[in-house]
C-alpha cells in the first residue's frame, strides 16, 4: 500500500474550497507520555487495529517497514525575500498593476505564465500553480517562519520546519547521510522535535559540506588512532557515570564518522556531472544547488531546501525579477526533467515558494513592496495533478478572487502528497499537542 | 520609523497594593526569619530520598567540584594551575572560598551576561532597532554590581530612554568594537541598554508580555493568546489585560533625519500619556489589547496608573508576588542542579506541580529575605551536599533522577564550550599576536558558529543527549580544535617540550588543562603506552585557506548561516607553521584532540 493511499483510507475529509481552517478532529486521542513520542492520530489507530495481535516491537517494526516501503522526498525551492506573483506565475499584462512582462502559452493548455519562464513553460504539464495564496504576515521574519513551519510565530513553542517533520516521519534513522540538507541558507530547525531532525547546511553549492574532510596533517590512519584514544576515554566515562547521555553522544559521533566515510558522500559533489548537465541547470549558485538537490534525493536524502535570495525588490523590481527568473527557470525546469527521466518525479515533491507576494501597486522606485494578501505557490511531482491552476486573483491581482487558500491548507496538501499523517500530533515541551499542519485541509484538486 | 509602538509614562506609580488577599499565596514553610542553611536544604532532600528508597551518589572530589563551580558560576573550566592549587589546599572551607572568589571575579558578570542575553534575546536578533551590544553592556553592569534581582527586572520591564549611542549594525551585533563607552563620555544622552529588549518586540506587545510573564514569573499566559483552554486557569481576557500594560510604549527617533542605512536606529523609548488608539491596517490585533483593561495577573487594575508599565513592573517584582521569587529560584536551581523543581523551568501552573514544593518555597523565602540577592542564592546552593554529589553510576537515583540524587550531566553551552576550548588549549596568545585587533570579530564569528551549531532550547530539560552530526564534524575535523592542538607558541602542546618529568608530567599537564583533574594510574599508563607506540608520521597536507565566508556572510546578511568551517586560527597556524615532526609529538596532539572531543570535557559533571 503506498503512502498516499494510506492517507486516503484515513477517512480524512478533503475540503476543496475551504478558506477558514477547520478545527482539529476531536475524539481520537491516545496520549502517551514523553514530549515527542506521542501519537494520537488516525494512522495510529488504524495501525493499532490492523496489528492488534502483534507485540509492541513487532508493531514498531511493521510500522517502520510500511513507512520505509516507498518514502517520498521533497525539494523546496525557497524564494527568499518574497517574489511578486504578477511578474511570475500570475501575469496580468495590460492591467495597471501588471508591469511590463508579457504572458506566454505553456505545454499545459490552460496555463499562461511570465515570458521569462520559457523552460518551465515547457514542463508546465507537470506543475500545479496555486494563484490564490493569502496570509497575514507581511514581515520577513514572521512570514519566513510561517512558510517554513506552517505556523505563525508563537513565543510558547518553536515549531519544527517542514524539513524536520519530513525527516522525522520519512527518513531512515540508520541512513548514512543526513535526512535534511539546506543549500545556500540555514532553513529552519526542528524546534521541539529535537536537533537531530534539523538541517545540515551547505553554504556554497558546489562545495562539500563543512568539516567532512580530515583536518590538515590527518590521514585515515591517524584519524583511526584518534578514534581509538577517544573510544577509551568515552568507555571509561560511560562506565563511571552510567549516563545514557554519554552513549547518545558516542552514537552521534559514530554517525558523523559514518557520513565522513560514506560512499554516498559524493552525492554532494556535482563536479562528477557532465558539463552539459551543469550548463542546463545554469551557471549560478542556485543552478548548482538544484543539481546538488537532485543528486542528494537520488542518494536517498529526504528533504532538500535550495535558497534563491534577492526577491526583496523594493526598488528596480522588473530588472531584478527578470534576472531572478533567468536564474531559476533553467534550474527548476532541468530539475523537473531530470527527475522525470530518472523516474523519480512521482516520488519527489518539488515546491516553489517564498514568504509572501509583492504589492500589485508599483511604487515610486519602480519597486514592489511586501504583500501577503495575494500570491502564488507552485508544486510538481509526488502525485501533484500536473497542468493545474488552482484559484485566481482579481483583475489587478490585489486579492484572491476564487478559492482563497490559507497557508495551513497548502501545508496540509504537502503533507498529503508526501504521505504524512496530518492528524498525527506531537507534544511540545509544555505538553500541548501540535500536528504537522495546524488546522489545514489538503486541496483535493491538486492531488492525483 | 513607524510611530505606532509600545509605551511608558514618567509618573511614579503610586503604591501598588497587591497584598496576599488578591491572590492566594501558596502555603509556605515557616522559616521564622532565620536564613535557610545548606544543612536544612540537605535535610529536606534526604528525607525525600529516604521516603523514595533512593540511594544517593557518593560526594564528588575536589577537582570535580572546582570544575563544576567554575562552569556554573564563571562559564569556563578552571585554569590548570587553579586545579593543582585547589587539590593541594588543605583549608577546611576551601570550597566556599573558591565560590566566593568566583562570585567576586569579573568572569561572574561575563558569564551571567551571556546567560541572560541568550534567554532574553535568543540566538540572533536582526533588527535595525536593536543594539545588542548596548543591551549586553546593561546586563553586564547589573551583574557586575550585583543589583538585586527585583531591581534588575523592574529596570528592564519599565525601561525608558535611549537605546543606543549609534554606530553600525555590525557593531550592534557584536562583530565590531562598540563606540558606546566613548560616546557616553562625549556628552551624548545617557544610554539605557535595557530598552533594546522592548525594541526586540516592537509592534508585537503580545510577544513582549508573553515573554515577560514566562521568563520572570514562570507563567505561560501567552498560551491563552488565541483562545481559552478549558483545563487551564488563564483566559484570553487575562492575556489581553496583561498585554494592555505594554501598548502605550512608543519609540521615537532621536534624530529623524539621520542616515539609517547599515546603522543602528537611535530611539527614545517613552510611554505616551494618552491611551494608544490603533488605526489602519495594524489595528486588528492591537485593538484587542488597546481596548482591554490593563491588569496584573491577579486582577489588580492599572487603569488609573500614570504609567502602566511601571505599575506592572512594581507588581511583578514586589515581595508579595506569588511567582517572582519562585521563578528565579527554580531557574537558578536548575542551572546548578540540572533540573528545576518545576520543569520546564518556566511553566508554573497547578496542572504542572513542583517537585518538593516546600523546599522551593523555603528557598524563595530565603531569597526574598536576602533582598533578592543572586550571589547569596548561588553561595547557598553551591554549599549544599546535594550540589556536591558525584555523577557516579553507583547511585540508585530513582526514575529520571528527579531528586538530584546524583549529579546530572549538563552539556556545555556554546559560550562555555568556546571559552573552555580556548582556555584548555592556550590558543589565545596566538590569536592575539597574529590576528590582533580583530579579536572581537573573531570571537563574534566563533560565537555565532558555536551558537548556531550547538544551540539548544534552554527552556526544557534535556532528557537525552541531542547533539547533531554537524556539531560532531566540527569537533572532529574543524579548524578550531585541530589548530588549537598544534604546538603553536603559547598552546598546551608547545609547552610540553619544556615540561620536566617526562611522559608522566606531560600526561598530567594535559589532563589538568582539559579535564581539570589528574589522570588515574591506569590512565597514565595507558597514555604513556599510546604516545610511545610505533606509528608513522601522518601525511602533511597544506592548511586550508581561510575561506571568504566572512564577507559572504555579510553579503547574505539576511539569511547567512554562520559557517562552521570558518577558521580564524588558520591564519595564526599558517604564520607559525609548526608541524609536529615526530611520531611522539603527533601522538600528543592526538591525545589532546581526544581529550577535547571527550564527553568528560564536553559535559559539566
Amino acid at each position: 500500500m503506498d503512502a498516499s493511499h494510506m492517507y486516503n483510507n484515513l477517512n480524512t475529509k478533503l475540503h476543496p474550497d475551504n478558506t477558514t481552517c477547520a478545527g482539529p478532529t476531536p475524539g481520537s486521542s491516545i496520549v502517551m507520555p514523553g514530549r515527542r513520542s506521542v501519537i494520537k492520530s488516525g494512522m495510529g489507530m488504524l495501525l493499532g487495529a490492523m496489528l492488534a495481535e502483534l507485540s509492541a516491537p513487532e508493531m514498531a517494526r511493521a510500522a517502520y517497514t510500511a513507512k520505509k516501503a516507498k518514502p517520498k522526498s521533497c525539494i523546496v525551492l525557497w524564494m527568499n525575500g518574497g517574489p511578486s506573483h504578477l511578474d511570475t506565475w500570475d501575469p496580468k499584462p495590460g492591467a495597471v498593476t501588471g508591469g511590463p512582462f508579457k504572458a506566454i502559452k505553456t505545454r499545459a493548455a490552460d496555463i499562461q505564465i511570465c515570458e521569462h519562464l520559457p523552460q518551465v513553460a515547457d514542463v508546465a504539464d507537470k506543475i500545479a500553480i496555486v494563484r490564490s495564496m493569502t496570509s497575514k504576515e507581511g514581515n520577513h521574519q514572521r512570514a519566513q517562519y510561517l512558510m517554513h513551519t506552517g505556523y505563525t510565530p508563537n513565543p510558547t513553542v518553536v515549531h519544527p520546519s517542514l524539513g524536520s517533520w519530513v525527516t522525522e516521519e520519512l527518513a531512515d534513522p540508520h541512513f548514512d547521510l543526513p535526512g535534511f540538507v539546506s543549500i545556500s541558507g540555514p532553513s529552519y530547525g526542528a524546534g521541539f522535535l529535537g536537533v537531530q531532525y534539523g538541517p545540515l547546511v551547505v553554504q556554497t553549492p558546489g562545495q562539500m559540506p563543512q568539516n567532512v574532510a580530515y583536518a590538515a596533517d590527518v590521514d585515515a590512519g591517524r584519524f583511526d588512532r584518534r578514534q581509538q584514544a577517544l573510544a577509551m576515554l568515552e568507555g571509561n566515562f560511560a562506565k563511571q557515570t552510567g549516563d545514557p547521555k554519554v552513549s547518545g553522544r558516542v552514537s552521534v559521533y559514530g554517525k558523523a564518522v559514518k557520513m565522513m566515510r560514506s560512499p554516498r558522500l559524493k552525492a554532494f559533489d556535482i563536479s562528477e556531472e557532465p558539463e552539459s548537465v551543469k550548463t542546463a541547470y545554469g551557471d549560478t549558485n542556485f543552478g548548482r544547488g538544484c543539481l546538488m538537490a537532485r543528486r542528494l534525493v537520488e542518494a536517498g536524502v529526504r528533504f532538500v531546501e535550495v535558497v534563491l535570495d534577492g526577491w526583496d525588490t523594493h526598488q528596480d523590481n522588473f530588472n531584478r525579477v527578470q534576472k531572478q527568473m533567468n536564474t531559476f527557470d533553467p534550474a527548476m525546469a532541468s530539475l523537473i526533467k531530470d527527475l522525470t527521466d530518472r523516474k523519480l518525479l512521482d516520488d519527489t515533491l518539488i515546491i516553489w515558494m517564498g514568504e509572501f507576494g509583492r504589492t500589485p501597486k508599483i511604487n515610486g522606485n519602480e519597486g514592489r513592496d511586501h504583500y501577503p494578501g495575494a500570491w502564488s505557490a507552485v508544486m510538481a511531482g509526488a502525485g501533484v495533478r500536473g497542468g493545474t491552476i488552482y484559484g485566481s486573483t482579481n483583475e489587478d491581482g490585489t486579492k484572491p478572487a476564487d478559492k482563497p487558500t490559507p497557508v495551513c491548507d497548502l501545508f496540509a496538501t504537502y503533507a498529503a502528497l508526501l504521505g504524512m499523517d496530518n492528524a498525527k500530533t506531537f507534544n511540545t515541551p509544555i505538553g500541548r499537542p501540535v500536528s504537522i499542519t495546524e488546522k489545514g485541509t489538503p486541496i483535493a484538486q491538486l492531488i492525483g | 520609523m513607524k510611530r505606532a509602538a509600545l509605551s511608558c509614562l514618567l509618573i511614579v506609580s503610586a503604591a501598588i497594593s497587591c497584598t496576599a488577599t488578591c491572590f492566594p499565596v501558596p502555603a509556605r514553610s515557616d522559616t521564622g526569619g532565620t536564613p535557610l542553611s545548606p544543612a536544612a536544604i540537605d535535610h529536606m532532600v534526604r528525607l525525600e530520598w529516604q521516603k523514595k528508597g533512593i540511594v544517593p551518589a557518593p560526594a564528588d572530589d575536589d577537582a570535580a567540584y572546582l570544575r563544576r563551580v567554575y562552569l556554573d558560576i564563571a562559564g569556563v573550566i578552571p585554569p590548570a594551575a587553579a586545579v593543582s592549587d585547589f587539590i593541594s589546599d588543605h583549608s577546611r572551607d576551601k570550597r566556599a572560598q573558591a565560590v566566593a572568589a568566583l562570585l567576586d571575579s569579573p568572569t561572574y558578570a561575563d558569564s551571567w551576561t551571556n546567560y541572560w542575553d541568550h534567554v532574553l534575546m535568543g540566538g540572533s536578533v536582526r533588527a535595525q532597532t536593536v543594539d545588542r551590544s548596548a543591551f549586553r553592556s546593561w546586563l553586564h553592569s547589573q551583574f557586575d554590581h550585583n543589583i538585586p534581582w527585583d531591581k534588575v527586572v523592574y529596570n528592564l520591564i519599565s525601561a525608558s530612554g535611549v537605546n543606543s549611542a549609534g554606530g553600525t549594525l555590525a557593531m550592534a551585533m557584536g562583530a565590531a568594537p562598540s563606540p558606546s563607552a566613548a560616546a557616553a563620555q562625549g556628552g551624548q544622552p545617557e544610554i539605557n541598554g535595557a530598552t533594546n529588549w522592548l525594541l526586540k518586540y516592537q509592534g508585537k506587545p503580545e510577544d513582549l508580555s508573553g515573554n515577560a510573564s514566562r521568563i520572570f514569573l514562570g507563567v505561560q499566559i501567552q498560551c491563552a493568546q488565541c483562545h481559552d483552554h478549558k483545563t487551564e486557569k488563564w483566559k484570553q481576557a487575562d492575556f489581553r489585560s496583561f498585554t494592555a500594560n505594554f501598548i502605550n510604549t512608543r519609540a521615537k527617533p532621536v534624530d529623524a533625519k539621520a542616515n539609517t542605512k547599515g546603522m543602528v536606529r537611535v530611539l527614545d523609548i517613552e510611554d505616551v500619556a494618552r491611551p494608544f488608539q490603533p488605526r489602519g491596517k495594524k489595528a486588528g490585533s492591537i485593538a484587542d489589547y488597546a481596548s482591554a483593561e490593563p491588569c496584573a495577573l491577579d486582577g489588580t487594575s492599572f487603569s488609573d496608573a500614570g504609567n502602566r508599565r511601571r505599575s506592572l513592573a512594581a507588581w511583578m517584582t514586589a515581595p508579595e508576588n506569588p511567582w517572582f521569587a519562585e521563578a528565579i529560584v527554580n531557574r537558578i536551581w536548575a542551572h546548578f542542579l540540572g533540573r528545576g523543581f518545576v520543569e520546564p523551568i518556566d511553566d508554573f501552573r497547578p496542572s504542572n506541580p513542583a517537585n518538593m514544593p516546600e523546599l522551593l518555597h523555603s528557598l524563595a523565602d530565603d531569597f526574598r529575605a536576602s533582598g533578592f540577592n543572586i550571589k547569596h542564592l548561588i553561595a547557598l546552593i553551591t554549599s549544599t551536599q546535594v550540589y556536591q554529589l558525584s555523577a557516579s553510576a553507583q547511585a540508585k537515583p530513582g526514575v529520571g533522577n528527579i531528586y538530584w540524587a546524583k549529579y546530572r550531566l549538563k552539556p556545555l553551552s556554546p559560550d562555555q564550550m568556546l571559552d573552555s576550548l580556548v582556555q584548555a588549549t592556550g590558543i589565545k596568545p596566538a590569536l592575539e599576536q597574529n590576528v590582533g585587533s580583530n579579536l572581537d570579530q573573531i570571537r563574534y564569528q566563533l560565537q555565532r558558529q558555536f551558537q548556531f551549531l550547538f544551540d539548544v532550547d534552554e527552556e526544557f530539560e534535556q532528557k537525552d543527549f541531542e547533539g547533531t552530526i554537524p556539531q560532531a564534524l566540527m569537533m572532529l575535523n574543524g579548524g578550531l580544535v585541530n589548530t588549537s592542538v598544534r604546538p603553536i607558541p603559547g598552546t598546551a602542546l608547545s609547552e610540553l617540550e619544556s615540561i620536566a618529568g617526562g611522559d608522566d608530567a606531560c600526561v598530567e599537564a594535559l589532563y589538568l588543562r582539559t579535564l581539570s583533574r589528574k589522570p588515574t594510574m591506569a590512565e597514565a599508563a595507558m597514555w604513556k603506552h599510546y604516545v610511545n607506540e610505533a606509528r608513522p608520521v601522518a601525511a602533511t597536507a597544506p592548511l586550508a585557506q581561510v575561506p571568504q565566508e566572512i564577507t559572504r556572510a555579510k553579503k547574505n546578511g539576511k539569511k547567512g548561516a554562520p559557517n562552521s568551517g570558518y577558521n580564524p586560527l588558520a591564519k595564526a597556524a599558517g604564520k607559525l607553521r609548526s608541524v609536529a615532526a615526530t611520531p611522539r609529538q603527533q601522538a600528543y596532539e592526538d591525545m589532546m584532540w581526544a581529550l577535547l572531543n571527550s564527553s568528560e570535557f564536553m559535559f559539566n559533571h
